[in-house]
């Protein structure tokens, strides 16, 4: 003890002081940051999942338009089928600009 | 003065530290020894926070542009719960209940839940709108909570709902895949380890390795399906028309790409609407078009065709002399129609489905060489990725009998599965190759990545010779027979068959007014993109496929070309434009 007491100016004890206040201070630190990270990884969780159900809701109305269309009787609209049918080879996306 | 501080402090210290190894101990024995029983004594007192907020991965249908769309995904909202031992005025707590969400508890329900005063916890309303739950939690009844709650959600309702399955409670307390692909991809779907009572203390003592290396991230992950939404609808809106017309009793089809094995499409009738499985009936939770075998009739005689021809025991301009009956083995073959054609060629067995011909193109095959063909195309489940596959019945093949070959060569006395038909039958559209059916694509795990399916194993079956001729005879069969030859397309060459079984009747003989019909057909012809199986079974006041299938088979192949823009193999000269008549 005596030897250290030369070596440093301060006595080992109040750098154990020192060193507990510094651990209990991160200590808590850490707390409150995991405690936070908790929190916001929750509510980021959660907040996909709102926007996953969101998106689910439209994914359900286009499903049930392409239902809708499927089952439709187009003769009961007014359209009717055309007399002749004309096959043509596709142009380039370029030629038809 | 100074000595007698510091061993004070020393004696303080050690207290400090004795305390902090009790604790510890403590902790141990609590949160690890019986961590078990207090988590189990507090699941008795919070029922709803034992189980945590549901989680599981997603099932995708493609569409044909590569945008992926939700078969099955997660929907959040709020869950009423009830404290009866806190719950003053159980009739004003209902009043507000029903300004809220109106009809969601009937009052003799929930006055018989608030009386129950033994009990700390009873869920009354599940599955209400962010809106409503919100509107309850900002009325604050005493006694009443309203908590989030997630359920498993399914935006297309009955659209492929047989193949996607359904998640609920099985003999135990937790949810899971029980049909479907929600159970055969139940290990990549699930997800664990989210527990209430985890934490780091038990975590560092008990599941280290978890901490450092995230395994469940290179497990969990979603699905992503082969099934195209729209080709989907439509192959399920034809194949309800065709059941409700002839008050059959199941009917089904599969849209395959034949040369990947990729399932476009697969549906049933009747099914039902995985969003509302109250009212569901169980027998129709399965899927039968991989669990149900079925005596397919005359869309075996292709396969027989093509074993014959990759044999060389006949060629496609071999002629036999059709008598329209024969007798084999004290039981009688006839055509169809009864009737004699005299000697005609191969082709003629495919284009006028001749019984007579298909047996004796098996006579000629000889009993090992088509045991030996039919075990390969039938003989081993497909490997599909769905639970309980069905095997074929194939025992009439192990038999001596030469009937049991006959019959079987234009589809009676075998049974197969509609998965193992459409795959056998996809040999012929590609070359002579068997391939996998498949349902799910890739998966798209956790950790961020992709990873696609290999489902690359095919089977070699028949020359490529044998197939393309075999091809040639079904082209035939929509050219110039199929609705009399209108329903060819110039531009466009389609091969198909159909056919009609007799149904058994249940005494080891067959019905003379029951049948099963089927309809399969790929295109283009000789480069096929989709193969496609239609069956309906025991449909009433009818006896052939060619009156009830056809017109949804063709229905199909137009959409598909629409749809698709599957470019035109014939009758369309370089330069010019081509017009056809409708």
């Amino acid at each position: 003890m005596h030897k250290t007491h030369a070596l440093f100016p301060f006595s080992l004890l109040t750098i154990c002081y020192g060193v507990v206040g510094v651990l209990v201070v991160a200590y808590i630190g850490l707390i409150a940051v995991v405690m936070s990270s908790a929190v916001l990884t929750v509510e980021f969780s959660q907040s996909i999942k709102n926007d996953v159900a969101a998106v689910a809701l439209l994914e359900g109305q286009y499903l049930a338009n392409v239902a809708h269309i499927t089952r439709a009787n187009v003769a009961a609209l007014g359209y009717t089928k055309p007399l002749i049918k004309t096959f043509v080879r596709a142009e380039s996306v370029t030629a038809l600009r | 003065m100074r000595a007698q501080f510091r061993s004070r402090l020393r004696l303080v210290l050690a207290f400090v530290f004795f305390v902090a190894i009790c604790i510890l101990v403590r902790l141990y024995f609590i949160q690890i020894v019986h961590g078990q029983e207090y988590s189990q004594k507090a699941d008795r007192q919070f029922a709803s926070g034992g189980s945590g907020l549901f989680d599981r991965g997603a099932i995708y249908f493609t569409r044909k542009d590569g945008t992926l769309i939700s078969a099955a995904t997660l929907a959040t909202g709020f869950l009423v719960a009830i404290n009866p031992q806190i719950l003053a005025d159980p009739e004003a707590a209902y009043t507000a209940l029903q300004t809220v969400v109106p009809d969601s508890i009937s009052r003799d329900a929930f006055l018989a839940a608030a009386a129950k005063k033994g009990q700390v916890y009873i869920e009354v309303v599940h599955r209400l709108s962010d809106a409503d739950g919100q509107m309850l939690t900002a009325k604050n009844i005493r006694g009443v909570q309203v908590l989030r709650e997630r359920w498993r959600q399914y935006p297309g309702g009955s659209l492929a709902s047989q193949s996607i399955g359904i998640v609920s409670y099985g003999s135990g307390d937790t949810l899971g895949g029980r049909t479907g692909l929600e159970r055969f991809y139940e290990g990549t779907l699930e997800r664990s380890g989210d527990s209430l009572y985890k934490n780091f203390f038990a975590e560092l003592f008990s599941n280290v390795g978890n901490l450092l290396v995230a395994a469940k991230d290179a497990r969990e992950g979603d699905i992503v399906t082969t099934i195209e939404p729209e080709v989907q609808t439509r192959l399920q809106d034809d194949v309800a028309k065709v059941h409700k017309k002839y008050s059959s009793k199941e009917s089904g089809g599969i849209i395959m790409d034949p040369a990947t094995g990729a399932i476009i499409a697969i549906a049933n009738y009747p099914s039902y609407d995985a969003n509302d499985l109250q009212s569901v009936d169980p027998n129709v939770l399965g899927n039968p078009l991989v669990e149900h075998v079925h005596e397919f009739g005359s869309i075996m005689k292709p396969l027989t065709m093509t074993a014959g021809l990759d044999a060389g025991v006949i060629t496609p301009t071999t002629t036999y002399n059709d008598t329209g009956c024969i007798t084999v083995n004290t039981a009688r073959i006839c055509n169809w129609d009864l009737k004699a054609r005299g000697v005609i060629p191969m082709k003629q067995i495919i284009v006028q489905s001749l019984n007579v011909g298909a047996a004796w193109v098996a006579t000629e095959l000889g009993q090992e060489k088509f045991r030996a063909y039919f075990t390969k195309l039938f003989g081993v489940k497909t490997g599909i990725d769905l639970p309980n596959e069905g095997g074929a019945l194939l025992s009439n093949l192990m038999k001596p009998q030469q009937i049991g070959y006959d019959t079987a060569a234009y589809g009676q006395g075998i049974a197969v599965t509609p998965i193992q038909m459409i795959r056998a039958l996809g040999a012929i559209a590609n070359g002579g190759m068997m391939v996998q059916p498949h349902l799910a694509s890739s998966v798209r795990l956790n950790s961020g990545i992709t990873r696609t399916l290999a489902w690359g194993e095919t089977t070699p079956v028949f020359s490529s010779a044998a197939a393309r001729d075999t091809t040639t005879m079904m082209t035939a069969v929509v050219d110039e027979k199929l609705q009399n030859g209108k329903a060819m397309i110039p531009t466009m060459s389609v091969a198909a068959k159909t056919g009609t079984a007799q149904l058994t009747d249940g005494r080891g003989g067959y019905a003379t007014d029951r049948f099963l019909h089927s309809f399969t057909g790929f295109f283009p012809s000789y480069n096929p993109r989709f193969i496609i199986l239609l069956y309906t079974n025991d449909p009433q006041g009818v006896t052939y496929a060619s009156d009830t299938l056809s017109s949804s088979f063709l229905d199909l192949v137009h959409f598909l070309i629409d749809y698709y823009a599957v470019p035109p193999d014939r009758g369309l000269p370089l330069e010019t434009a081509t017009t056809t008549p409708i």
